[in-house]
């Protein structure tokens, strides 16, 4: 989907798989990474398992297989790559927004998101798409 | 005339769909359009030399541009050595460019 509109720097990113399952994961946090270096303004629809990468209550821990405590593991949460991207905006001068579908949350119980993520649902994601200049939807195939 | 990127993190080898975008890929080419495709993920898998994929022949016979994510070849060794005649290595944020620019961008 895109369009010319007033807001021709903000890209729309919709995504739908959960943390830690899928290099698909890692992929999108690095186009969110390359838009912001590339001075655009960022606004993410995240549905299904996709709600969890906000999740406040992410733990890192540490591998015993390996021998690593947690510290040594420094195992990467997504909520802190959405803190840390957040911190990127705004010292960017940019937007960085983020809504978690509703629904979705409410199936998973994660309703504990970082600060700056916030509640919605499909219609949100009708609006982003709207107002930015182009839009990426992410699908799991 | 449209452009196109399409994000190819679909290998062929493990992908059924693959063979078919590649052929949708070349099919909007062969239209009169502007068309990339940047290899991702396992995506870049058929990129390499000795390969055996006659669907990504085909795709690099035809006059799309045929690219692959440094940081995904990275992840899998390939040096540009490795790659296969007509594949460029390239950064991701030409996503961003090409999402900037208005282009038709999707993600198979």
């Amino acid at each position: 989907m895109n369009k010319t509109s007033p807001l021709n720097n903000t890209l729309t990113f919709a995504f739908m798989d959960p943390p830690f399952e899928n290099e698909r994961t890692i992929t999108f946090f690095r186009l969110l990474d390359a838009a912001l270096e590339k001075n655009a303004n960022v606004r993410v629809f995240a549905y299904e398992g996709a709600v969890a990468l906000a999740f406040a209550r992410q733990q890192q821990h540490g591998n015993a297989v390996h021998g690593r405590d947690t510290e040594t593991e420094n195992h990467p949460l997504t909520k802190d790559w959405i803190s840390a991207l957040q911190r990127k905006s705004k010292d960017k001068g940019l937007s960085f927004e983020w809504i978690n579908c509703g629904l979705c949350v409410d199936e998973r119980g994660v309703n504990e998101a970082v600060e700056g993520c916030g509640r919605g649902g499909p219609a949100d994601l009708w609006r982003y798409a709207s107002e930015s200049h182009n839009t990426l939807a992410i699908g799991t195939r | 005339m449209s452009h196109f990127l399409f994000i190819q993190s679909q290998d062929p080898f493990t992908e059924v769909a693959a063979s078919r975008q590649y052929q949708l890929a070349a099919e909007l080419a062969k239209a009169g359009n502007q068309v990339q495709v940047l290899l991702v993920q396992n995506g870049v898998t058929p990129a390499r030399k000795g390969a055996n994929c006659p669907a990504f022949d085909a795709l690099l016979a035809s006059s799309v541009s045929v690219l692959a994510d440094e940081f995904a070849l990275r992840q899998r060794e390939f040096g540009e050595n490795h790659l296969r005649d007509g594949v460029q290595p390239a950064e991701i944020g030409l996503v961003v460019d090409a999402m900037l620019a208005g282009h038709k961008v999707i993600w198979n």
